[in-house]
């Protein structure tokens, strides 16, 4: 009958043959010239000695733990929990494996959503629909992920970081949104000018004096602007605008206030309790010096 | 091949030919601007004769009148809680602060100063009910009076409606100018805006509103005047020293703005702009309720007939709502500022407001107590129209 070898109960008793070797020349050879030669001691003196003892003390350590290891017993009840290793190992690897799948299924999922929104909307020609997406997709896909539950002694931390992400890029979107709009009577007069040139040409009655131009163009502009201001759009996109600003202020004041704590200076927030006591203290003052004057 | 439908070469041509001219006045423009300009504002002295936290209150040097040319009751003028009262003393020749001087008025006003984080607490109780009567009071113990002259511009007239119905005792003569006080009109954009403001969300983000802000709200009422036509014609006139000189006053003034105090503009964008209290005699300030009838001293109402913002719709409807006998509205052909600087105003306004409160300053002693009875009047000036009767 031929030896198997390759068990891992001969390999690891083998191993650990090799490695009781190993630590045992290993420990002969450090604490060897000491015993062999009366070697005069180094000029680390006492020190040195400490050193040395130190490592001797580890390396019988080791050299006891690889005779334990060889003895027959003890190499079957580690057997017993390395045989049982690999099945949990293996149902820990799946598990975690098939959380990785769905979590990237769910991604792709998502990514797929993103396509499948935005395809409603127009972006070769850029006009608020552009924004309307962009809005829609952060809101819907993207700023969950910034709302997802923290742990931990740092959660409320991480929380106020996330909500300053967050408050911020709602800002921007807002913001180019705002901005856009403002634009529009801009590239309104400039359709509305060349028309109107159009037709003064064909009249032969086009200005002599650029000023003319100049103030055609400016009066037509101030009308698109008025009419733009009058419409519902702006007043809902000025107060969404206005809004984002405010929450994005608000969640940067919060943010900053973490750092400021960790400096030795006092942060608004004591500061605006202390103006609350102080502005209270004086109207206090302030009337009882009035009522004694009367 | 089509024509072209726009005759871009004849359009080019022309912009050409201005071209030449535009480069000279570049050239003089340059000479202009890096020599020394009097861009200086407020130069007319004063002393500061009564200081409470950041609020100043400014007496200025009278150019020692006679007695009988000089007003007897002195005039205190308040400013609003935006931009500042440099605006009535902004350049020579163009000054209502030298205008008053010169009619014999001895002229108070109040410097509300920068407010800073501190003020955000402040109500407009404390305003009107603490820096404007402690004002008042040093005034009046400073003369020997009872009464003295109120004169308010803009949320500073505002408050002084609310403090004239409050106090009426204290106040002999009542002016007010582009005072908003009925906000329930859709004539300016201000009133439709402010409409949809979430003034809780907005203060409780800022504490106080940032002046950057509201500048930048003012300018959105008109982007292509106030911020392309304005500095075209600037560039036009960069080669006129004295225009320069004016222009840049002007830009001082208009970009020098201390925030507004935080629990202040709460209140006066809820229950003004949002609620419209001031008008009906619901407002209340300092526990206690705004009437208007209470309001019996005569009353000088200006206003802009081009105000953009605060129109006319936001200004006439206060003399029919006080009590007194003696009111007079005058509409003026300008707009929020141009009451005070333009030059057709300077000859009708301050004028006007030194003639009326002589009229009433002399009259107790020409009728021995006895009021000269004056109606309700209304005078709106067009441009074709004549000065100020």
């Amino acid at each position: 009958m031929v030896e198997d070898n390759s068990a891992p109960e001969t390999l690891l008793e083998a191993w650990m043959k090799s490695a009781t070797r190993f630590w045992d020349s290993m420990a002969k050879a450090w604490t060897g010239p000491l015993s062999a030669s009366e070697t005069p001691k180094p000029p680390g003196g006492a020190h040195e000695s400490r050193a040395r003892e130190s490592m001797g003390s580890t390396l019988r350590m080791w050299q006891t733990i690889s005779s334990t290891m060889i003895e027959p017993g003890a190499m079957d009840s580690l057997f017993q929990g390395i045989n049982a290793l690999p099945e949990v190992l293996t149902k820990t690897a799946q598990t975690g494996w098939e959380k990785f799948f769905a979590f990237q299924r769910q991604w792709f999922e998502r990514a797929g959503k993103i396509g499948e929104r935005t395809e409603a909307y127009k972006f070769d020609n850029l006009d608020q629909d552009a924004f309307r997406a962009w809005a829609e997709i952060y809101e819907e896909e993207f700023r969950k992920f910034l709302n997802v539950p923290q742990l931990g002694l740092t959660r409320a931390y991480q929380e106020r970081m996330g909500r300053f992400t967050d408050r911020f890029n709602l800002f921007q979107g807002a913001m180019a949104q705002f901005i856009y709009l403002l634009y529009l009577p801009m590239e309104k007069s400039f359709k509305v000018m060349q028309e109107r040139l159009e037709a003064l040409s064909r009249e032969k009655q086009l200005p002599e004096n650029s000023q003319d131009y100049y103030r055609m163009w400016v009066k037509i502009l101030e009308g698109h602007f008025m009419t733009l201001f009058k419409s519902s759009e702006y007043t809902q996109v000025l107060g969404k605008t206005l809004s984002a600003m405010e929450d994005f202020m608000v969640a940067k004041n919060e943010m900053l206030q973490d750092f400021v704590q960790m400096l030795p200076v006092p942060t608004q927030k004591d500061m605006d309790g202390l103006y609350k006591e102080l502005y209270f203290l004086k109207r206090r003052v302030k009337q009882l010096e009035k009522s004694s004057r009367q | 091949m089509a024509e072209p439908k726009i005759p871009i070469d004849l359009i080019l041509k022309r912009l050409s030919e201005d071209a030449d001219k535009a480069q000279t006045r570049a050239q003089k423009a340059s000479e202009v601007l890096i020599a020394p300009l009097d861009t200086e504002i407020a130069s007319t002295p004063y002393d500061v004769v009564y200081e409470e936290d950041r609020v100043k209150l400014k007496h200025y040097n009278r150019a020692a009148p006679s007695p009988d040319e000089g007003l007897k009751t002195p005039l205190l003028v308040v400013y609003a809680l935006i931009n500042r009262e440099t605006m009535l003393d902004l350049q020579p020749g163009r000054s209502v602060v030298h205008s008053f001087l010169e009619s014999g008025i001895d002229l108070y006003m109040v410097d509300w100063g920068y407010p800073s984080r501190k003020d955000r607490f402040l109500t407009i109780d404390d305003h009107v009910n603490g820096y404007m009567d402690n004002m008042v009071d040093f005034i009046l113990e400073k003369h020997n009076l009872t009464q003295i002259n109120l004169m308010g511009i803009c949320m500073g007239g505002t408050f002084c409606v609310i403090y004239s119905a409050l106090h009426p005792k204290k106040i002999k003569n009542l002016i007010t100018t582009v005072t908003p006080t009925n906000f329930d009109t859709d004539q300016g954009l201000l009133h439709i805006w402010m409409k949809d403001v979430d003034v809780d969300r907005m203060v409780d983000a800022f504490g106080n509103i940032p002046a950057d802000l509201m500048n930048f709200g003012f300018l959105l009422l008109n982007p292509a005047r106030l911020m392309i036509d304005k500095y075209v014609g600037f560039s036009e006139n960069m080669d006129n020293k004295t225009f320069v000189e004016n222009f840049v006053r002007m830009e001082k003034w208009i970009f020098d703005s201390p925030d507004v105090p935080g629990e202040t503009f709460r209140q006066f964008v809820k229950d003004c702009y949002h609620k419209n209290l001031l008008i009906q005699n619901k407002m209340e300030v300092g526990g206690e309720r705004v009437d208007l009838r209470k309001i019996t001293m005569p009353l000088l109402n200006f206003y802009g007939q081009y105000d953009h913002l605060v129109p006319p719709g936001a200004c006439d409807l206060l003399t029919s709502k006080v009590g007194s006998k003696d009111t007079e509205d005058i509409c003026l052909d300008t707009g929020h500022i141009g009451i005070y600087v333009s030059s057709k105003c300077q000859k009708e306004f301050a004028p006007k407001i030194a003639r009326w409160l002589r009229e009433r300053d002399e009259e107790k002693e020409r009728t021995s107590g006895k009021k000269t009875k004056r109606g309700k009047t209304r005078t709106s000036l067009k441009k074709a129209k004549g000065s100020i009767t």
